[in-house]
């Protein structure tokens, strides 16, 4: 089901400050799909989150999931979160400690009220998609984080709902148990006709888990897309800057020519992928360390070549992370681990056009 | 939903208001009132007659030594018995244990009681006793001295001070202590240069509500106080409107306002201390294992200590009683004096319709009390938990005011209160009156299961599709169990036991337990008072353990 968001206002009050949550949110959520809000903390993407499932009240604004608007100041509807029929996974799973597994996963069918036997054959069944047949009699007390999670999940599929949600579930896992889930998760959601919504801060997880990224910050929607649009494509800065290491420096459109636009920086002037701003805007120039090329040969002239003096290099494995200083500007650069540069070293380096993206504040 | 609970907050303030504010007001304007227990004529005569007493002056004078030997004592016990469970290897550490936990089950009135069976001067078996074997023409105690209240009161306070003291020191920070060591510190050293002073919030807390405590106490000062003319402001109180033609409730008010303006002034210093408390003290998260000190050579005899503690404060008071219960006179334990022993004093007591009908009150009093008490707490706990508005915070703080009412000033309150409606001398008027007074005892362990609870666990449910009662029936109520049952417990045990509102509040035919006793203390009749004690205590400890074991029935599932 699809879930539209209009005008959506949340303001709170603290010591003679207002903090907007919310700030005129407006976003349609595509149905089946798995939907990333991504942002810092306190971006509000959780409140946004609450206020779909219904714990939390918007001041201003409508919710519509599927055609039934759950919430609206302006038509005074206020669909209980009980009858919303969502299912949600929380950041703490929320799996009660009082209860066994399988009374935890039974407990959105007990109170639809559904036949006995019913409830126990959809019980196996979502157990058994999440991966814990058998574990029904175990108390929730005696499970690991990984199994906790799965229980979350399994509760929250077990109603069959339309709209899942998801607030940070993955974040109280260790690394290595986070890759893992998160793949599984990814296999779960789509192998369900579901749309999900998924809240996080972890980019990783955003452009791994995700078909489409809404990126937020201070209470509102700053770019929606798919994660490669995301990463390869920002508009704006601060998208371009939080999924990504990034390498910016101010720069002036100058003129258009073909499919690039030139920019003129304090390192000169830049070819880069097109974007459609008048001449003279001040924009910024993005490069992401991996797509800074170091020239080997000498002689073979690409475009946006820079020279400068190899500052830090430290090895993590698959590359080095290194630093090389133009002028005073320092790049963030990934540098083959095999190479014979050593630090002090004059190193000559070339960003593609493509790779060149001029993004807005 | 927002809605609801802004309506409920309003609703439990005002339920609040009526219960602990009211007698604070009615006291206040009854002292101000010519009338001997009617309103209106303002005067301060009451006070000036009170305050310019001499005889006045001596009884403040001999609260004030009562009130703080008492509570010095309690918490230098509270803090040796601490130190002793939580740092050393002392063994039979279950015996901390059974000290902080089963005195509740004793009342105060009987424990008092039993230690003036034991040392009282005119026949006291202990001074018999000694009498005999030394030969002495004199008693060589005396209990119905400030002395023997103090020790009495301080034994009595010894489990409150614990019970604040202890969790703090095990809760401790060890490598505090550890540094210490490496700094070359000794045990003593350390334990005066750095673990006590980082407990001082907790001994401090501790000592402040002994205080309140003690100025509240009214067993002790009438028990072994009244018999050799031994006031203190609670006694002074008393005889003020229980002697003379008509009671004057307005002076007994006039004298009542200096205990309570302290009491609550304590009670909110106290509040500021156990809150800084939480900062100072630093629970590690780590598993950490105290390093337990050796104890070598005083390992046996500080055994021997803690045994004769436990004894003294749990078996002595028992044994007294029973024993006393079952000869027809004081006479010193001897084969005479068992083979005398007869049933007599049970069935005057079994056939007492007075006796009878107390113990009846009592028990209503504290089944119906606890479970009313209790179920108010709940809902006070969820809205002081739950819901973070300003009203929440009032509420809070009317709640915790009743921590400091002594029984017998807010039971003038309360008598002045009641006198206008038709619940006075009605055993209704008793059970509003124990549970505006006690109601933070039930509220304490209910706000701590409370906070137990993490919104999600609530919030899951709700998204599950489970309405506010079913969320709370399956989830929240499950998860309170064990809050509810020791606030039941705690309650229902003060209720029982129940004296200094009792006395002021309780009319012929609204008798209770405490009341009789007092009432066979005065007149002398050990007999009676102790085979109703002993029934008394065998009720308490069987509504302990019935407690108990519904609370376990109803556990969640841990393993």
């Amino acid at each position: 089901m699809e879930i539209q968001i209009r005008g959506l206002k949340k303001y709170y009050y603290s010591e003679g400050k207002t903090i907007k949550a919310l700030d005129d949110v407006n976003l349609t959520i595509p149905a089946n799909k798995i939907f990333t809000l991504l942002g810092p903390s306190g971006c509000g993407k959780t409140t946004l989150l609450r206020s779909i499932v219904g714990l939390e009240t918007p001041d201003e604004g409508e919710i519509t999931i599927g055609d039934t608007i759950v919430w609206s100041s302006e038509k005074n509807i206020y669909v209980p979160t009980e009858k919303r029929g969502l299912g949600m996974v929380f950041q703490t799973y929320a799996i009660w400690p009082h209860m066994n597994v399988f009374n935890n996963v039974a407990y959105p069918l007990q109170n639809q009220g559904m036949p006995k036997a019913e409830i126990e054959e959809r019980v196996r069944e979502t157990l058994r998609f999440v991966q814990l047949e058998g574990f029904e009699k175990r108390p929730a007390t005696r499970l690991s984080g990984g199994q906790q999670q799965r229980v979350a999940l399994a509760r929250a599929l077990v109603a069959k709902p339309k709209v899942i949600l998801f607030d940070e579930p993955l974040s109280n896992l260790d690394a290595k148990l986070r890759e893992e889930t998160r793949k599984e998760l990814r296999s779960f959601l789509t192998e369900l006709e579901i749309t999900a919504v998924y809240v996080t801060h972890d980019r990783v997880e955003a452009l791994s888990l995700s078909d489409s990224i809404g990126v937020m910050r201070s209470g509102k929607i700053v770019e929606i897309g798919a994660p490669k649009k995301i990463y390869f494509n920002a508009e704006h800065q601060f998208v371009a800057d939080f999924i990504g290491r990034s390498n910016l420096l101010p720069a002036v459109v100058q003129k258009q020519v073909g499919a690039y636009t030139i920019v003129e920086t304090s390192l000169g002037k830049f070819e880069c992928k097109e974007r459609d701003y008048p001449l003279g805007s001040s924009l910024t120039l993005c490069i992401r360390p991996e797509f800074i090329d170091i020239e080997t040969q000498e002689g073979a002239k690409q475009k946006n070549t820079l020279t400068g003096v190899m500052e830090t290099m430290v090895f993590v494995g698959d590359v080095y992370e290194s630093e090389i200083r133009v002028g005073d500007v320092l790049f963030m650069a990934k540098v083959d681990p095999e190479t014979t540069i050593e630090v002090g070293d004059s190193v000559t380096f070339s960003v593609k056009p493509e790779h060149c993206l001029l993004v807005s504040e | 939903m927002r809605k609801r609970q802004s309506r409920l907050t309003y609703l439990l303030i005002v339920i609040l208001a009526l219960l602990t504010l009211s007698p604070v007001v009615m006291l206040v304007v009854g002292s101000f009132s010519k009338g001997l227990n009617a309103f209106g004529n303002f005067t301060i005569s009451k006070y000036v007659s009170v305050y310019s007493d001499p005889a006045f002056y001596a009884v403040l004078g001999n609260t004030l030594v009562f009130v703080g030997f008492s509570a010095l004592f309690s918490t230098i016990l509270a803090l040796f018995l601490a130190y002793l469970n939580n740092r050393t290897n002392i063994p039979g550490k279950f015996m901390f244990k059974v000290i902080s936990v089963v005195p509740m089950m004793i009342p105060h009135v009987l424990f008092a009681v039993s230690w003036a069976l034991l040392l009282n001067p005119s026949n006291g078996i202990l001074n018999l006793l000694l009498m005999n074997i030394f030969k002495l023409e004199n008693a060589p105690f005396n209990i119905y001295t400030i002395r023997g209240m103090i020790m009495v009161e301080g034994l009595l306070d010894l489990p409150i001070a614990y019970l604040i003291i202890a969790p703090a020191m095990a809760s401790f920070d060890i490598s505090l202590e550890e540094s210490s060591r490496v700094f070359g510190a000794g045990n003593m050293k350390t334990l005066f240069r750095v673990t006590l002073p980082v407990l001082r919030p907790a001994i401090l807390a501790a000592f402040i509500l002994c205080v309140v405590r003690c100025l509240a106490s009214f067993a002790v000062p009438s028990v072994l106080g009244m018999p050799g003319r031994t006031y203190v402001l609670a006694t002074y109180i008393y005889r003020t409107v229980t002697t003379g033609f008509i009671a004057d409730y307005g002076k007994a008010a006039a004298v009542g306002m200096s205990i309570l303006v302290l009491s609550i002034s304590l009670i909110y210093v106290y509040r500021y201390m156990t809150r800084s408390s939480e900062k100072y003290v630093t629970v590690s998260s780590r598993g950490f294992k105290p390093v337990v000190i050796e104890l070598k050579k005083a390992k046996v005899p500080l055994f021997i200590i803690l045994l004769i503690f436990s004894f003294i404060l749990i078996m002595l008071p028992i044994l007294v009683l029973l024993y006393t219960s079952f000869v027809p006179y004081s006479m010193v334990p001897s084969a005479k004096a068992f083979a005398s022993m007869n049933l007599s004093h049970w069935k005057n007591v079994l056939n007492d319709p007075i006796s009878l009908l107390s113990l009846k009150n009592s028990l209503f009093l504290c089944i119906v009390g606890a479970s009313l008490g209790t179920l108010l707490s709940i809902f006070i706990s969820y809205v002081i938990v739950k819901v973070k508005t300003r009203a929440s915070g009032v509420l809070e703080s009317l709640s915790f005011l009743s921590f400091s009412f002594p029984g017998i000033v807010i039971g003038i309150g309360f008598m002045w209160f009641f006198v206008r409606t038709p619940l006075y001398s009605t055993i209704w008027a008793l059970l509003i009156g124990y549970i505006a007074t006690y109601l933070p005892y039930g509220i304490r362990p209910m706000t701590s299961a409370f906070i137990q609870i993490h919104s999600h666990l609530e919030e899951s449910s709700t998204v599950c599709g489970a309405s506010f009662l079913t969320t709370i029936r399956r989830i929240v109520a499950p998860l309170l169990v064990p809050g509810i049952v020791s606030g039941w417990i705690l309650m229902a045990t003060m209720f029982f036991r129940e004296l200094s509102l009792s006395v002021v509040l309780s009319r012929p035919g609204t008798e209770t337990m405490a009341v009789q006793i007092l009432k066979f203390s005065n007149d002398g009749l050990w007999g009676r008072l102790s085979a109703l004690g002993i029934i008394m205590i065998g009720i308490s400890i069987l509504l302990v353990v019935t407690a108990n074991l519904v609370g376990n029935h109803f556990k969640p599932v841990t393993d």
